[in-house]
């Protein structure tokens, strides 16, 4: 049988750092195909290009046989590729059935919306396909996310779809939705639907994949095996390889506790936490997305509302109060550089002072020249490369853009606790270096620092134990030095059960 | 919990009728004679112009976008109009449309195409579309109806209870409401607001879809145009100055968000009732007319409120969902 | 590498100061107009397009403070309409000068009550400037019957628009400390740092623990107060309560700096490009009066120039633009 998608030995490089080096995947109609990976393996840039979001620079693309080329996702999702990922493409202002229609009120030529609009026993059937059962003139914002994403898939199977690519599609659904998810997969499947599915729960690979592709450093270390050839055992050793072996820095003694948190509850579904973070000392927050662990960061770091009691050196730190937190020295590297770290327009030295205002500019007044003594040995000890701090920061490549935020937040008046969130996500190697080098550099300063991330090499190299979090509690800690697959195993082995 | 939130997304429609109504029992109870038949029929007759303007600001309002030179373009169609129909006869009123579909295909051109901030845009177009009111008319003489008649029978004599002019804007009225909630256009207007890389996606073409909606907004405003004309019986270049302000008032206290993606024609309707019901109970008291700019300003304020208050209590009610 | 030859702050100041495309604009329109128009380029003209320049100046120099921190002012006009009602009504209890403070204090506290509307509640600038400028309006006319009324006559009352200093004119004086404090403000104050903080990123911002909330109102504030001098000296200069007085205030000074190429998305703007944007209008509009333009010309011209500036920010991108327009669209 012609395989519904050949991505063939596509290459992808981003500056300097190649993501992808000649990675195939064939998807074939009627099955699954997991496709897995380490963060940074070139998973997301993979997906991007047969999604259409992005221009491989060598490889090919075919489609039951013939090539084609995507200029954008409208163009991929014209010839059948749909993808479904967290941002979902509904209108939530728009009725059910308005949204299930919206590829034909987009395209029609007719005037009145009732013509463009499916009818109402064939949107009710093709709700059924995905098994739900919604009021059709309900408006999207009212569905849950699940139900959204239903809906999203719904709308896309209406029409022709050979691929539907799957990106962690259960991040943000609760257990029985995601049960739900899967029967509908299969459904699909059984109608002769390619099925991509991208997820880091090895139990969910377990439950849906037929066939498994494994990426490590841009290339295909597993190609299209079916699950049943292979154990969990292999796949681990396929995404983690055996030459990793990250240089781990030497850690420092930890010191007196600096950051306490006594029954920390991020959101309401969450179990109260009760953590010690000492001087010098680095602890790992681990968990899949999802779980926890970056709200339970987040809310450490004063960023985020919490119940519960945080105190910082002895003194009381209000959650969600920044303000308090970075005049107590808590600095904050967010995870979601753009939308929470940056400020695009702005030069990179006033990306770096951000947080130092206040002791450059002692009774109100500026002084650039203070500016640029006090901040350029943080921009040079970060290496940022191009080095002209006087650039608008959006110029500036995604390690560079990182690399700003850590200088932000180490040039920090009195820093005693660096809260670090997935510091390394979408970064090149060097730039990775560098930033590892700073956190462990920081720690032998003897500030505490908690880092959360899913990059299981880093929490390894950099951290004195690491916290696992589980469904909004913490679930184990591993220490220093234990077996990498205890970890994989804390953080994933038991999610099923 | 869908019930209520539906609710809560009805209830700034409701803000305009309650508005509406407040203003009517608080001006009855002060002054009897403002529920009089003549008085009502008075508020009517001059809603229509403002309303026309608001409808029309609405639709720019939904896809994201505002439009401060309705007024202008309002003021410069009456003109138009005025001279078409003394050289061309009835048929010229025509030309008031024409001619406020022109400024909206131009706006929505710099809007839509050429990605201007509708504010620049919108901004330029108001003075530019000024300065052309000024130069059809001679430096802002008003342009006289030779037929007046035509003009006082249109906008006085009641058919049907209502003038025909009334008439003619209620039906555009109507189809504004149809092609909102019933046409493709329409579907694709609230889809380009609700989100708009989604609207790409299922293969809107934005930059057009954009341009239609100030199209519609300039349209609506060449109508009101005519019906100054009509009323006044003469071509007025410079009024309408303060009516686009008005304008997004009344689509504001209409519910329109002006965050895309929310309008209803009928509530839009309301709030310039409203608008113009405040002005008019206020004039009868003998209550100078600023005054009720001071109320409509601050009922603009409080629409503001009230999309906060929904946000707050909507956020509460998520945070309700995902406990249990 | 040669760049890093400079010492940095030296650099940066180059930078900040380095002619931009907003300048050369001005420059060529200047020299436009002194080729073409007759008496433009003659001292006395050339004062009183100072002259009328630095009345919008001060305003608009508030105005890019709002656009700075990502929001937009409308009530400047009828607020400054407001403040010389007050102010000639105030006269007879507090004398000139006390009266034409009391009209500035009322600009200034209509900024303040933006300021707490849009940071305190987080609601829409758009909005609650509108709201205020009808309200506003509103209060100007009901306070004095939608007519004018008179200042008593008086040197003090005049000496804000008409008297001078050294020779210089008062309101190009005043023009020239606005920019002058704006320039300190944005570059060389904290304040302003926390503004392009705030408006260039707010999330951003309050992660950083910048109390973003304080630092909006306070934008509101100030941008109330470069009002406030402007209202005064519209005030003293038509010697009367006006409550129709600057219609056009908050329009202009938003597109003196969109010409200025300040973007309105916030997080940028410079001192030096609100006064090439308020140069621009004001030669312009003394151009086309020195060629008896009418009106109606004068408006077309405006236009053109607000909308032909703002486009040429992004000249760039434009032929990619101008392509999409006028091809069909793709597979429909």
């Amino acid at each position: 049988m012609a395989a519904s998608l050949e991505a063939d030995r596509i290459a992808k490089a981003f500056g300097a750092t190649l993501a992808l080096r000649g990675a195939s995947l064939h998807l074939q109609p009627g099955r699954v195909h997991a496709l897995l990976g380490e963060n940074g393996a070139g998973k997301s840039t993979l997906v991007k290009i047969i999604v259409g979001a992005l221009a491989p620079d060598a490889g090919a693309l075919r489609m039951a046989g013939r090539p084609v080329v995507f200029r954008s996702v409208r163009e991929a999702m014209a010839a059948g590729i749909v993808p479904i990922h967290q941002h979902l493409s509904l209108f939530p202002h728009l009725s059910v059935l308005e949204n299930l229609s919206a590829f034909a009120l987009g395209c029609t030529r007719r005037a009145a919306a009732s013509s463009a609009l499916l009818p109402r026993a064939e949107a009710a059937a093709r709700l059924e396909t995905v098994g739900l059962h919604l009021d059709l003139d309900q408006p999207v914002a009212a569905l849950s996310l699940g139900q959204r994403q239903l809906l999203e898939i719904a709308r896309s199977v209406g029409r022709e779809c050979r691929v539907l690519v799957l990106d962690e599609p259960t991040a943000a659904l609760n257990h029985s939705e995601a049960a739900r998810l899967f029967e509908v997969v299969r459904r699909l499947c059984a109608a002769g639907t390619a099925v991509l599915f991208i997820s880091h729960r090895l139990d969910e690979i377990d439950a849906v994949a037929d066939d498994v592709t494994v990426l490590r450093d841009g290339r295909a270390v597993i190609a299209g095996t079916p699950r049943s050839h292979l154990s969990r055992e292999a796949l681990v050793r396929a995404m983690l390889g055996t030459a990793v072996a990250a240089a781990t820095r030497h850690l420092p003694e930890p010191g007196a506790p600096v950051l306490v948190a006594a029954g920390l509850r991020p959101g309401p579904g969450d179990a109260p936490a009760d953590c010690v973070v000492r001087a010098g000392e680095v602890v790992g927050l681990a968990g899949l997305v999802g779980s926890g662990a970056l709200e339970l960061a987040a809310a450490l770091a004063g960023a985020r509302p919490a119940a519960g009691q945080l105190h910082v050196a002895g003194r009381r730190l209000p959650p969600g109060d920044r303000q308090q937190a970075v005049a107590l020295g808590v600095g904050y590297v967010p995870g979601d550089r753009h939308a929470e770290g940056l400020f695009p327009v702005l030069s990179a030295l006033q990306n770096a002072s951000a947080c130092s205002t206040r002791g450059l500019a002692p009774a109100g007044v500026l002084s650039p020249a203070r500016e640029a003594a006090r901040m350029l040995p943080w921009l040079r000890r970060m290496k940022l490369h191009p080095f002209l701090p006087a650039m608008k920061a959006r110029t500036f490549s995604g390690g560079n853009q990182q690399k700003l935020l850590m200088a932000r937040n180490l040039a920090i008046d009195g820093l005693r606790v660096l809260v670090v969130l997935e510091p390394t996500r979408g970064v090149d190697i060097a730039a990775r270096e560098t930033i590892h080098d700073a956190i462990a550099d920081i720690a032998r300063q003897g500030v505490a620092v908690v880092l959360a991330t899913s990059d299981l090499d880093e929490a390894m190299a950099l951290a004195h134990r690491v916290l696992v979090v589980r469904h909004g509690r913490i679930a184990a800690e591993i220490l220093r030095g234990a077996a990498r697959t205890n970890l994989l195993d804390a953080l994933a082995g038991q999610a099923a059960a | 919990m869908r019930t209520a939130l539906r609710l809560l997304g009805g209830q700034r429609f409701l803000v305009a009728p309650l508005c509406l109504l407040g203003a009517v029992i608080v001006f009855a109870a002060s002054a009897p004679e403002f529920l009089t038949l003549g008085n009502v029929s008075n508020v009517g007759a001059q809603m229509w112009v403002l309303a026309l303007l608001a409808v029309g600001q609405m639709f720019a309002i939904v896809t994201r976008g505002f439009d401060i030179s309705v007024g202008a373009v309002a003021a410069l169609s009456s003109t138009i109009a005025a001279h078409a129909v003394n050289a061309l006869g009835p048929a010229g009123l025509l030309a008031g449309p024409l001619t406020g579909l022109l400024c909206g295909t131009l706006t929505g051109f710099l809007i839509g195409f050429l990605r201007l901030q509708p504010i620049v845009a919108t901004l330029g177009m108001m003075i530019g579309v000024r300065g052309l009111a000024l130069l059809v008319t001679g430096d802002g003489q008003v342009v006289p109806l030779h037929d007046a008649d035509l003009a006082s029978w249109l906008a006085f004599d009641p058919a049907f209870g209502l003038p025909p002019a009334d008439w003619g804007a209620i039906g555009c009225i109507l189809l504004a409401g149809a092609l909102l909630g019933r046409a493709v256009l329409g579907r694709r207007l609230v889809m380009l607001g609700s989100n708009p890389d989604a609207a790409h996606l299922v293969g809107i073409d934005t930059a057009r879809t954009q341009l239609r909606a100030y199209q519609l907004c300039g349209g609506f405003a060449g109508l009101a145009g005519v019906l100054v004309l009509l009323r006044a019986g003469t071509g007025l270049p410079t009024d309408g100055a303060g009516m686009e302000l008005q304008s997004i008032a009344a689509a504001l206290i209409g519910g329109t968000a002006l965050s895309g993606g929310v309008a209803r024609v009928f509530p839009v309707v309301l709030g310039a009732a409203f608008i113009q019901a405040v002005l008019t109970g206020l004039d009868l008291q003998g209550v100078s007319p600023f005054i009720a700019q001071i109320v409509v300003g601050l009922v603009i304020v409080a629409a503001g409120f009230l999309e906060f208050a929904l946000r707050r209590f909507q956020g509460f009610a998520f945070h309700r969902r995902s406990w249990t | 590498m040669t760049a890093l030859a400079l010492p940095l702050p030296v650099r940066s100041a180059w930078r900040r100061w380095r002619p931009g495309a907003a300048a050369w604009t001005t420059l060529g329109v200047f020299l436009l107009f002194a080729v073409l128009v007759p008496r433009f380029a003659s001292s006395g003209n050339l004062v009183n397009v100072l002259r009328v320049a630095a009345i919008l100046c001060v305003a608009a120099c508030g105005q890019a403070i709002v656009l700075v921190l990502g929001g937009i002012e409308f009530s400047f006009g009828s607020s400054a309409a407001l403040a010389s009602v007050v102010g000639v009504l105030a006269v007879p209890w507090l004398g000139p000068a006390g009266g034409l403070a009391a009209g500035g204090a009322v600009v200034i506290a209509i900024g303040a009550l933006n300021g707490a509307l849009i940071a305190g509640f987080g609601l829409p600038p758009f909005v609650v400037t509108l709201g205020m400028l009808m309200a506003a309006a509103g209060a100007a006319a009901s306070l004095v019957g939608g007519q004018p009324i008179d200042a008593p006559p008086s040197a003090a009352f005049a000496w804000p628009a008409a008297g001078s200093v050294a020779t210089i004119p008062v309101p190009i004086l005043l023009g020239a400390a606005a920019v002058t404090v704006l320039h300190a403000l944005l570059s060389r104050s904290r304040l302003g740092r926390l503004w392009y903080l705030a408006g260039a990123n707010p999330v951003a911002a309050r992660l950083s623990g910048i109390a973003v909330g304080r630092v909006t109102f306070l934008g509101y504030l100030v941008a109330g107060a470069f009002c406030a001098v402007t209202a005064v000296v519209l005030t003293s200069r038509v010697g009367s309560g006006q409550p129709n007085l600057a219609p056009n205030l908050p329009f202009e000074s938003i597109a003196a700096c969109a010409i200025g190429g300040i973007p309105l998305a916030g997080g940028e703007g410079r001192a030096h490009q609100v006064v090439c944007g308020v140069l621009v209008i004001a030669m312009m509009n003394n151009a086309v009066v020195l060629l008896n333009f009418p009106i109606a010309a004068q408006q077309l011209v405006m236009a053109v120039v607000i909308i032909g500036a703002v486009l040429l920010q992004n000249a760039g991108s434009l032929p990619v633009m101008l392509r999409r327009a006028l091809t069909r669209r793709p597979n429909a």
